[in-house]
């Protein structure tokens, strides 16, 4: 497998570069923001930190990450070197992408990936997803203190055994998009898949939303997703602490 | 039901926690009849493995009978006895079909934080942190076992439980680190620690063809068993010096294969401990690295290096000079169980081995607490316990 270096980058995607940010992403500038930014990833890794637990591990990843984000974009020279394309301040939506391999053939990966019930469950940790007509899917996330975020996508490219991208309308309060590729592994080891996912900027209200759920970083949450999606179709089942007895209770969900 | 938990360094308790319920189509609910402390417990109980968390359950040695079984469960039955392995491997992705069971890509649901970690995901692992898995383990009335087609171990003879538990772990464990050792015959080969782990490396040496076998230790009961049950010839570390009497017994060959049955709670002596222990309070080191570095010292050019003991972190000052101009192999990584099993069940039942041998206490789960203390302060002759819940 790749080295974190060459199976994470962050990029910029979408066509919507001057587009105004989504939420209440738009009302700071950049200098407030950016503040902001590290504020809230320090106030996770600390509180990660505390919990010294593994959920804390991720909050503390979490906050790592939104604190590293902050930092980078205040340094103008090295955002340009190290973006891959991602281009102006925190405020830029960034993209997140992993790859794994996995022992299926890239029809059989896509075909699981269209399946509607395959998808929702793959995403169930993340949000709720619901399909509607015409290839659009109604995602909910459910924040801790009882708001939800929801949002819609449409397919917008969808080449059978090789890609399927997905996206919120241009006008959508919430932006998001999102983009699998398959592409076949050497030596008959399956195929290898890339799952691309750009998150609001974090403050934003999609990945505040997420952040305050999850308390974890995107970088995990996408890995998490496609290392679901290879349980379910390699051995049929995606691992679980559902109900997992302890001391503490029933359940360990992280 | 009751199950014995995880509260910090030397504190486990025996709870009334949740019964566990089927949750995935392939997992089996198993009545747990006999379940063993392991001395990688002992890591535990020390609070050396990170990401535990209070209230976990312990345990991955168990075995017991089926009491319920998922919609897609295939090869077991309600009532069938069973011998569950520590590793949890989903027998389908690139690594089980290679047979490295303990690399399984898909068991751990909590990978990514052991991705973080470590670079890759290993397996999902009862009742061994979080990082590993989160799952609860066996320490207790009933289990859930995942991938029950792919783990469990039907006994179908009349042995008894003290005869096929070890199947779980420790003799596996130390099959497979002498497998890892190369050994061919008229090979003299040196075995760090003769807990049970040792023990069966030990035995499993000398059943591979070892010329002779060499048990380093300090308990005397541990160096008598080595001896008695696995033909050994034994060092005791705080009498003799190591390196001097392996060189002595083999001609300043150095022995061919190496293995450390010890890992990460290895104890040292004198500046260099003093050194380490130093380190470690500071966070500059995870683990304690006696026995790897003697090892190393010790092993013969070109010899083998096997490591079935567990270690959790970071090492500082690890002799990797020596380790490359000596052109050593090195094998490590937790046991492939589910290779081993039918193979090692055959030689039970065919009488080449009664892994029983090692027990020497068998108590109640209520007693659990007290026998992880007496298995660790090394009290009253302590080699192995059984607990039947």
């Amino acid at each position: 497998m790749a080295t974190r270096s060459q199976d994470t980058t962050r990029a910029r995607v979408g066509e919507g570069q001057g587009r105004e940010e989504s939420g209440d992403g738009g009302v700071l500038g950049p200098q407030a923001k950016r503040a902001a930014l590290a504020g809230v990833g320090l106030a996770l890794l600390v509180r990660g930190v505390r919990r010294r637990s593994l959920r804390g591990i991720g909050t503390a990843l979490a906050g790592g990450w939104l604190l590293t984000r902050a930092i980078r974009s205040g340094n103008g020279k090295r955002e340009a070197r190290g973006g891959a394309g991602r281009r102006g301040s925190s405020a830029g939506s960034a993209a997140v992408s992993r790859t794994i391999s996995v022992g299926k053939s890239a029809d059989e990966l896509y075909e699981a990936w269209r399946d509607p019930e395959t998808f929702a469950r793959v995403m169930s940790h993340v949000a709720d997803v619901t399909p509607s007509a015409n290839d659009r899917h109604h995602w909910t996330v459910h924040t801790p203190y009882g708001r939800a975020v929801s949002w819609e996508t449409r397919i917008v490219e969808d080449d059978p055994g090789q890609i399927v991208r997905w996206a919120t309308p241009g006008d959508a309060v919430v932006s998001h998009e999102g983009a699998v590729r398959f592409r076949e592994a050497a030596g008959g080891r399956g195929t290898e898949m890339t799952l691309t996912v750009s998150f609001d900027p974090p403050g934003g209200a999609l990945g505040d939303a997420v952040l305050k759920r999850l308390g974890m970083a995107p970088e995990m949450l996408v890995g998490q997703a496609l290392a679901r999606f290879k349980s379910l179709v390699e051995s049929g089942e995606i691992p679980t602490l559902e109900g997992n007895p302890s001391a503490r209770g029933e359940g360990d969900l992280l | 039901m009751r199950a014995l938990t995880w509260h910090g360094e030397q504190d486990v308790r025996v709870e009334d926690v949740p019964r566990p319920q089927i949750v995935n189509p392939t997992d089996a609910i198993i009545e747990v009849t006999a379940t063993a402390i392991c001395g990688s417990d002992l890591h535990l109980y020390h609070g050396r493995v990170p990401s535990m968390q209070e209230g976990d359950v312990l345990g991955h040695e168990p075995m017991g009978e089926v009491i319920e079984v998922g919609d897609e469960v295939e090869t077991l039955e309600v009532g069938d006895r069973v011998v569950v392995p520590f590793t949890i491997s989903c027998g389908s992705c690139w690594f089980c079909e290679n047979d490295l069971y303990s690399l399984c890509d898909n068991s751990n649901p909590n990978a990514e934080i052991a991705r973080e970690v470590m670079g890759h995901s290993p397996a999902g692992l009862f009742g061994y942190s979080h990082m590993l898995g989160g799952y609860a383990g066996g320490q207790a009335e009933y289990l859930r076992v995942p991938y029950a087609d792919v783990g469990p171990i039907k006994i179908e003879s009349d042995l008894s439980d003290e005869e096929v538990l070890f199947l779980s772990d420790i003799f596996p464990t130390g099959y497979m680190a002498a497998e890892n050792a190369d050994i061919e015959p008229a090979d003299t080969v040196a075995v760090w620690g003769c807990g049970p782990v040792g023990q069966f490396a030990i035995q499993s040496a000398q059943m591979m063809g070892a010329d002779r076998v060499i048990a380093i230790d300090r308990v005397p009961e541990r160096l008598e068993m080595a001896r008695e049950h696995g033909d050994a010839v034994p060092i005791d570390y705080s009498e003799e010096d190591v390196y001097h009497r392996l060189m002595e017994l083999t001609a300043n060959r150095g022995p061919d294969s190496c293995i450390d049955a010890v890992g990460t709670d290895a104890h040292g002596t004198g500046l260099v401990d003093a050194t380490d222990r130093m380190k470690r309070s500071v966070k500059l080191e995870d683990d304690r690295p006696y026995v790897l570095r003697e090892a190393i010292r010790c092993c013969r050019k070109g010899g083998t290096l096997s490591v079935p003991g567990v270690y959790v972190g970071r090492m500082d000052n690890f002799p990797f000079g020596p380790l490359m101009n000596k052109a050593l192999t090195v094998k490590t990584g937790q046991t492939h169980v589910q290779r081993y099993l039918g193979p090692l069940l055959e030689r039970i039942e065919e009488g080449e081995i009664d892994p029983s041998f090692v027990v020497t206490h068998e108590a109640s789960l209520e007693d659990g607490p007290d026998l992880y203390r007496k298995f660790n302060d090394k009290e009253d002759d302590c080699i192995k316990v059984v607990l039947r819940p």
